[in-house]
């Protein structure tokens, strides 16, 4: 009889909860007033590709990021403040403790005038005036994406805007993150250890969370029965591995053969292209050609 | 009484935007548009190897990628004179058709929303200075719903697009002959399936909630209205069939319809951080200069593209031309895309990945021009010895982010703040509004660049 009452209740329970749910979510959310690890989003010189990437985020998602893991206070991209309000959220947030996420590399070029990020009390803020400020401050630093952690794109030769890595200009510790862009999974994988267990998570020596970036491409790829074998592919969409015709996967250390990309549903060699070296510190230069057929 | 309003940066958007507006009593009389990021992308693909192009280029813009990925594709096919296959311009279509979902997806609930509607569980988004909040509050819950929605949306409608491209942004599957995907059955289902979803929403709750903006922001079809300048590059328009096509490559001039002569197509540098004699060379320093943008012009007329301007080019879109009708048009187009996909589904064959060797010629010349989310973007590449001597790119955001011509005619953001009466002086919420409904995109913005001397047709136009 019991039973019987707790599994009406229960049903009772779900059924309300389907009919609310997201009333409900909304309410939760909106209500839960627990302290969360403040958390600015700074973009520079790049292509504000990563913050995108963070949006594919699935499970935990853009939302639940937002409204539960780290309380983003500045993001160009997101931010619904527009102006001078909009920096002052991002002064007021470095005498907190919060965690730095930056893609884009830092222009240096021409005093930093190449990316002007803000326009305070009649001053350009530039990507490196931002970067300092608050990458002194910060509990952490991460560099999110391949321009941040190493130039990338950004500071490909001859590099007229004189971009640099975040490491090149802050003396600090730097999580970094490469990967162009980089998976949403390994920011907000790593922003859930700092958050959980409140401190960095095992780097290698260049400064990459080993959890994301331990092992090789080439080491867990899809394809590598193909190269034991022997089989090797001529141009895309021939059944081989693709060393031949430039795969950089045995030199690239990300896992994206078994995580795979949005949705976890494909990724470059899944989809007949080689691995064309995103997440290294050469890419793009020591990377090209990409495809050699 | 005057008054200069500078708002830097004009956050949700993507990439950094300053604009700068003097008011008298309490309209806008001028504007500057001021984009604030530059890397030199054509500097940095001189002497890569062609198709390099195709990878380099996706990584000019994160929220727009895969129409890079075409262009730059388009470019090349036409240099080395390759067809591209019916199935696979379908499949490269339905990648490109995703983007622009996400895009849409993106810009109208995360981009623009926070200025109509109170997203009051994203503090982020709704932690803002002005009051001009009018939508009753159930109505407001409706819309804080569907952007919470929107979020699983537009990461689905990625989702769609490394279905068929392998990952986004920066996808690995556009290349010169086509799309290297192997197509089966279970990926176009998967595919069908999103687009339904996709359909479901954009039909039934994006649609109402700008009917919403249109009930309680009624005078923002006053507001925001630019040059009857649009232009198309064309989009979808590669078939034979009515059914699949969407906008055919065309001007409409004050009313007048013609098709698309890229020959017209110029540019100046007057206003624009680049040394007047060589403008491949940024200047920072330049007199009289405020962006990193310059200033094109079609038949020296300044030129609005994207949505609003595809559809009143179609004749689909009958209202005006200001802020709201351009958020109004953008939906529009969202569930019209969408249509047109439903529907190229249907037509593909499922075949194999068909690439072939590609051999670089020595020298060679080729342009790609389509339009994607924001509009016109073309690629015009030219190779030399088996690499690339040129690369120009003109993206849709430097025709809307255009800065002023030599002769002082303002761009097309501009001319659309200008006019702009404020309903209160001390809260200028209008001019983020207008400049958010072209969705301008400034790391798109910043690289044109001719070879030679200001004021000159682009000379490698062919």
């Amino acid at each position: 009889m019991l039973d019987r009452l707790q599994e009406w209740q229960l049903s009772k329970l779900k059924n309300s909860n389907n009919i609310h749910l997201d009333k409900e979510n909304l309410s939760i959310q909106q209500n839960t007033d627990k302290k969360k690890l403040n958390a600015i989003w700074l973009e520079l010189t790049g292509c504000s590709g990563n913050i995108i990437s963070f949006m594919d985020a699935e499970n935990p998602g853009l939302y639940s990021t937002l409204t539960s893991l780290v309380n983003i206070t500045f993001s160009n991209t997101l931010m619904g403040a527009e102006g001078e309000s909009a920096y002052e959220k991002f002064l007021n947030t470095l005498d907190t403790e919060f965690v730095l996420l930056v893609e884009g590399a830092v222009s240096t070029a021409d005093d930093g005038m190449y990316t002007i990020v803000a326009n305070y009390k009649g001053k350009y803020i530039t990507a490196l005036d931002a970067i300092r400020l608050a990458g002194e401050k910060a509990k952490y630093v991460i560099a999110v994406g391949t321009c941040a952690s190493y130039g990338g794109v950004s500071a490909a030769a001859p590099n007229p805007s004189a971009s640099k890595s975040v490491k090149e200009v802050l003396e600090r510790e730097i999580i970094r993150l490469p990967g162009c862009p980089s998976h949403p999974d390994w920011v907000i994988g790593t922003l859930a250890y700092l958050v959980n267990f409140g401190q960095i998570p095992e780097l290698d020596d260049e400064g990459r969370p080993k959890l994301f970036y331990g092992v090789t491409i080439h080491d867990n790829c899809t394809r590598r029965g193909f190269f034991e074998s022997g089989i090797f592919a001529e141009k895309f969409g021939d059944e081989g591995c693709m060393i031949r015709i430039g795969c950089r996967g045995p030199i690239t250390r990300t896992d994206c053969p078994r995580r795979k990309w949005n949705g976890y549903v494909n990724w470059p060699v899944g989809n007949n292209t080689n691995c064309i070296g995103c997440a290294n510190p050469g890419f793009p230069d020591a990377m090209e050609p990409f495809i050699r057929n | 009484m005057a008054k200069t309003i500078i708002i830097d940066p004009i956050t949700r958007i993507s990439g950094f935007l300053e604009i700068s507006v003097n008011i008298e009593d309490d309209t806008i009389v001028d504007a500057r548009t001021s984009g604030l990021l530059y890397r030199g992308f054509e500097t940095i693909l001189k002497n890569r190897f062609p198709f390099d192009s195709i990878f380099i280029t996706e990584r000019i813009c994160g929220i727009c990628s895969t129409a890079h990925a075409v262009t730059a594709a388009l470019a090349d096919e036409n240099a080395l004179k390759i067809e591209v296959s019916l199935n696979d311009r379908y499949l490269r279509d339905l990648v490109h058709g995703f983007e622009i979902m996400q895009n849409h997806l993106r810009h109208f609930y995360l981009l623009s929303m926070p200025d109509y509607a109170k997203i009051n569980s994203v503090k982020l988004a709704s932690d803002q200075m002005y009051h001009d909040y009018r939508i009753p509050e159930d109505i407001n819950q409706n819309i804080e719903r569907h952007y919470v929605e929107s979020i699983e949306l537009s990461r689905m409608a990625h989702e769609g697009a490394a279905t068929l491209g392998g990952k986004a942004p920066h996808s690995h599957g556009i290349f010169v002959g086509g799309i290297t995907v192997n197509i089966d059955p279970y990926k176009l289902e998967k595919v069908r399936s999103i687009i339904e979803k996709l359909l479901a929403f954009v039909s039934t709750s994006m649609k109402e909630d700008a009917n919403v903006l249109a009930t309680y922001y009624p005078d923002y079809f006053e507001k925001g209205i630019s040059y009857p300048n649009y232009m198309s590059y064309g989009m979808f328009n590669t078939y034979d069939e009515a059914e699949i096509t969407y906008v055919k490559p065309s001007v409409l001039i004050e009313g007048v319809i013609s098709p698309l002569n890229p020959d017209l197509i110029t540019e100046q540098v007057k206003y624009a951080w680049y040394q007047t004699d060589n403008p491949t060379v940024a200047d920072t320093k330049k007199e009289d200069a405020y962006s990193f943008i310059k200033s094109p012009h079609y038949n020296n007329l300044a030129m609005e593209v994207g949505p609003l301007a595809r559809l009143k080019i179609t004749g689909d879109y009958k209202g005006g031309s200001s802020c709201l009708d351009r958020n109004i048009a953008r939906v529009m187009e969202t569930e019209k895309i969408l249509r047109i996909m439903v529907q190229i589904v249907t037509r593909i064959q499922l075949l194999r990945s068909n690439q072939k060797k590609y051999e670089i010629p020595q020298n060679a010349v080729g342009a790609g021009l389509t339009d994607t989310s924001r509009g016109t973007l073309g690629h015009w590449v030219n190779i030399e010895n088996h690499v690339i001597q040129h690369y120009n790119i003109i993206t849709p955001s430097v025709w809307n982010l255009s800065t002023k011509s030599n002769e002082g005619m303002a761009g097309v953001i501009e001319k659309a703040l200008i006019g702009t009466k404020l309903n209160n002086i001390d809260e200028p919420v209008e001019i983020g509004r207008i400049a958010r409904s072209f969705d301008p995109c400034v790391s798109c913005a910043t690289h044109i660049i001719t070879r030679e001397g200001t004021d000159k047709t682009i000379d490698i136009l062919v």
